[in-house]
């Protein structure tokens, strides 16, 4: 049939498309990375190749919890304030003696426990993604400062904050992180078919609903795995400066979420993948480590951020609507 | 002069008076090879008709024949891949809405896009309100829109919020919102869809008011007598192609349906010998939002059809069956057991699939590749552990692909990009590697070209002979007429007669449906 012949012609580029989107981002990151090393320098040092790897994980990993979220055609913006929240537990724990583990584990069920708390105002309450989160974001910096009293508790365990600056075989140890969390990620994402039901409930839940997935059990661990990202970085960061602090990460939602729509996520769901985000976040890390070595100031580096942010997701809209 | 005319006096610019010099039976508007295609699909081919000044134009044609699209052309909603359109005579772009509009095209459509919340004499007013000083009218507006109605005939209160009239009134404000425009060219698209007879006649009653003020309608219906009734001239589109243009006087009803569906009624539907055995599913007294006490059964080998009219509660009745939505009394029995199913996997895992009402809103993931879409129901089986096999995935979705002759180059492909009979054939694809022993077809038709149709019937009867027993749920008669066992007519929520196989005629069901 003549139909069938169209077809062919015209869904072949929009492949082609899709990959040319992923090697633009990576091309994008190295050419920034080519200019600064002709530009400054400093910047192919060692020291500054760590650093930028430091600054860039926790965004990262932030991004990759929220793009669960995002792919369900969700938002979460309470991820800053649970990293600053977790912070300030970390360091509450370690001071009343309780062991490093411990802490840390409880940090994390504190994560799953405040996703699940957000799934079930979406699921049961039927409350927006958007109002359960902010509500969240309000409220637990309002408690983490209650708890501190409105300061800092430092931490006292050294093996602990020695963690952050360590290298193993030569990288350090936070980027391992980014690996630790993005490697399941990927295979839970675009692997299982419980990332396949996230897709189908960001595209269209009553469709998905209807050929038998979980929609509610599906919401659930978009969030509590968004949370539960947000509460390991908190448990890095705690380690990286050493203190529990609750106004910490303040504005990393807005980060993370950067990130995810840098990485190729569709704010309107069902598009998305893991290493979008990851490039994201190393892309907004390298212009803010590039200005630093530039001298540029810090307030320009907000600007730019913006303006890189219109680009690429107009670049990636003009894509999608070409695909049409 | 009416107050309506003096309202729309205000209009009068340029553009319009342009459209007012052409002397009726005259040419106003041209369509030269116009064409539209969305991705793949051919929504409207290449289409020449002339509509005359202040005639009644009506357009017919099966759903997916292209009437919505030429609308869509016509009112600068969508642009146009080819052809040319002629305003008085002049080449028009129709690249936008408010050029159409400042033009004086106007629509009024089935389902009224007007804001709710507001009130009636807003939603007339809206982006055109009388200011003073910057600021609002309001009370003056109210009452020009109180003549205006009251000058109509219709007896609707300017002041209450549109939200609190029933569609039809809605579509009353509609109409008055466009005449009140100066509107010089008026489409309605299936006015009366959702109409009582009583709105229906007032509406006439506008129609034929307006085009005495030389205002040309185009007035598109499947409704054969309404077309009889009020059109001076009648198109007949079929599978997005012009066929014909008759004047009303010189053609008749046999005439016009022959020119829609072009093949007889034995050629499509496809209907075998099949023996029918053991209930698979009953339901007594089932009862639950939209339905009531609803007995039924259905056999194996059996096609149930379930006649009745938009709202009569057999999507409903489907749902709930389905366990999608929450079953108030009566029992469910599956295969004689009686069964509780309260959510959609139970359905699914005694052996029952849905192929619900809508493709966009409740059938398929459409900014999702069509792989995805079909593996939906079964991602558990394709699966190893944790992990998928991309392999199984692939090849699920390959064969049904390949067994539906699904039109596309690849799974890969987006839902969204295929034609609405393509689209349907993903859904149905997804149930047959589910597997099923009850099939419920919702509409499954609408939308969907006619090979296609003859290809979804054939496909019926295969899952007859395979033992399964099949719910058919549609608006339109012929086709749960011609293949139904057993025929159930749905009306207001309830189950008001029941049929075998041609035991009632066309007109006794109708009659049935619509309660007269």
């Amino acid at each position: 049939m003549a139909i069938t012949s169209t077809e062919s012609a015209a869904a072949a580029p929009r492949r082609g498309m899709n990959v040319l989107f992923s090697l633009t981002l990576i091309g994008l990151l190295l050419a920034l990375w080519i200019a600064l090393g002709i530009g400054t320098a400093s910047f192919w040092t060692p020291l500054n190749i760590s650093n930028l790897l430091r600054q860039g994980a926790m965004t990262a990993i932030l991004a990759v919890g929220q793009t669960f979220v995002i792919i369900t055609a969700g938002i979460d913006l309470s991820v800053g304030a649970i990293v600053g929240f977790s912070t300030v537990v970390m360091a509450w724990l370690l001071q009343a003696g309780f062991p490093l583990w411990v802490a840390i584990l409880a940090t994390l069920l504190m994560g799953v426990a405040i996703g699940a708390f957000h799934g079930f105002g979406i699921v049961r309450m039927g409350l927006p993604p958007f109002i359960i989160t902010l509500a969240t974001l309000t409220s637990l910096r309002g408690v983490g400062l209650l708890i501190t009293n409105g300061s800092t508790i430092s931490i006292t365990n050294e093996a602990f904050t020695n963690f952050a600056r360590a290298d193993f075989l030569g990288i350090p140890s936070l980027f391992w992180m980014v690996i630790l969390v993005a490697v399941p990620a990927y295979v839970f994402l675009h692997l299982s078919r419980w990332g396949r039901y996230l897709f189908a409930v960001g595209s269209n839940s009553e469709a998905a609903r209807l050929s038998g997935v979980n929609v509610n059990r599906t919401i659930y661990t978009a969030y509590i795995l968004s949370a539960s990202c947000a509460a390991f970085v908190g448990v890095l960061l705690a380690s990286r400066i050493g203190i529990g602090n609750a106004t910490q990460a303040e504005g990393w939602e807005l980060q993370a979420i950067a990130s995810s729509v840098i990485g190729g996520t569709s704010l309107f769901g069902a598009v998305g993948s893991v290493h979008g985000p990851l490039i994201g976040a190393f892309i907004l890390a390298t212009i803010n480590n590039g200005a630093n070595l530039l001298n540029v100031n810090s307030f320009w580096q907000r600007i730019i951020t913006g303006l890189l942010i219109i680009v690429i997701v107009y670049f990636d809209q003009l894509r999608r609507r070409g695909s049409r | 002069m009416s107050r309506l005319e003096e309202i729309a006096h205000r209009h009068d610019d340029a553009l319009l008076s342009e459209g007012s010099r052409i002397p009726t039976g005259a040419p106003i508007l041209e369509l030269k090879s116009l064409q539209k295609n969305y991705g793949y699909v051919q929504a409207l081919k290449p289409t020449t008709i002339t509509f005359l000044a202040g005639e009644v134009h009506a357009i017919v044609g099966e759903n997916g024949a292209g009437k919505s699209t030429l609308i869509k052309l016509l009112t600068g909603v969508i642009p146009r891949t080819a052809g040319e359109v002629l305003w008085c005579g002049h080449p028009v772009a129709l690249a936008t809405p408010n050029e159409a509009i400042a033009r004086g095209i106007n629509a009024v459509h089935q389902e009224v896009v007007l804001c709710p919340h507001l009130t009636v004499a807003a939603n007339l007013f809206l982006g055109d309100e009388v200011n003073s000083y910057g600021l609002m009218r309001k009370k003056q507006m109210e009452k020009m829109a109180q003549s205006v109605l009251d000058d109509l005939g219709f007896g609707l209160p300017a002041g209450a919020p549109l939200g609190a009239l029933t569609i039809g009134q809605q579509q009353l404000v509609a109409t008055a919102r466009a005449a009140m425009r100066g509107t010089q060219f008026l489409i309605f698209d299936e006015p009366t869809a959702y109409l009582t007879r009583q709105e229906s006649a007032q509406l006439f009653k506008l129609i034929r008011r307006l085009q005495s003020e030389g205002v040309t309608i185009v007035y598109i219906s499947h409704r054969m007598e309404e077309v009889f009734e009020l059109a001076d001239r009648v198109s007949v589109l079929r599978d997005g192609t012009h066929v014909g243009t008759r004047n009303i006087g010189e053609t008749n009803e046999t005439e016009l349906i022959a020119l829609m569906i072009n093949r007889s009624i034995e050629q499509i539907y496809h209907k075998e010998e099949i023996p029918i055995g053991q209930p698979i599913l009953e339901t007594r007294g089932l009862s639950g939002p939209g339905f009531e006490d609803i007995s039924l059964t259905v056999r194996a080998g059996e096609i149930v059809g379930l006649y009745g009219l938009i709202g009569a509660g057999r999507s409903e009745f489907a749902l709930g069956v389905y366990g999608r939505q929450p079953v108030s009394a009566g029992e469910v029995f599956w295969m004689g057991k009686k069964v509780q199913i309260r959510n959609e996997r139970t359905a699914m895992d005694l052996g029952i699939a849905l192929a619900p009402e809508s493709r966009r809103d409740q059938g398929l993931c459409l900014n999702l590749p069509i792989g995805l879409n079909i593996n939906l129901p079964v991602f558990n089986r394709l699966s190893r552990g944790p992990v998928l096999s991309r392999g199984d995935e692939a090849a699920n979705a390959d064969r049904q692909i390949r067994d539906l002759s699904i039109k596309t180059p690849s799974r890969r492909v987006l839902a969204s990009s295929m034609s609405g009979g393509n689209q349907q054939k993903i859904v149905i694809g997804k149930w047959l590697s589910h597997g099923a022993r009850l099939f419920i077809f919702d509409e499954p038709t609408v939308g969907v070209d006619v090979g296609t149709k003859a290809e979804i019937y054939r496909l019926f009867a295969k899952l007859l002979k395979e033992g399964a027993g099949i719910i058919l749920i549609s608006s339109y008669l012929p086709e749960v007429y011609e293949l139904a066992d057993r025929l159930h007519v749905f009306r207001g929520g309830r189950l008001v007669g029941s049929h075998d196989f041609h035991a009632a005629s066309h007109e006794e069901v109708l009659a049935e449906a619509i309660g007269v």
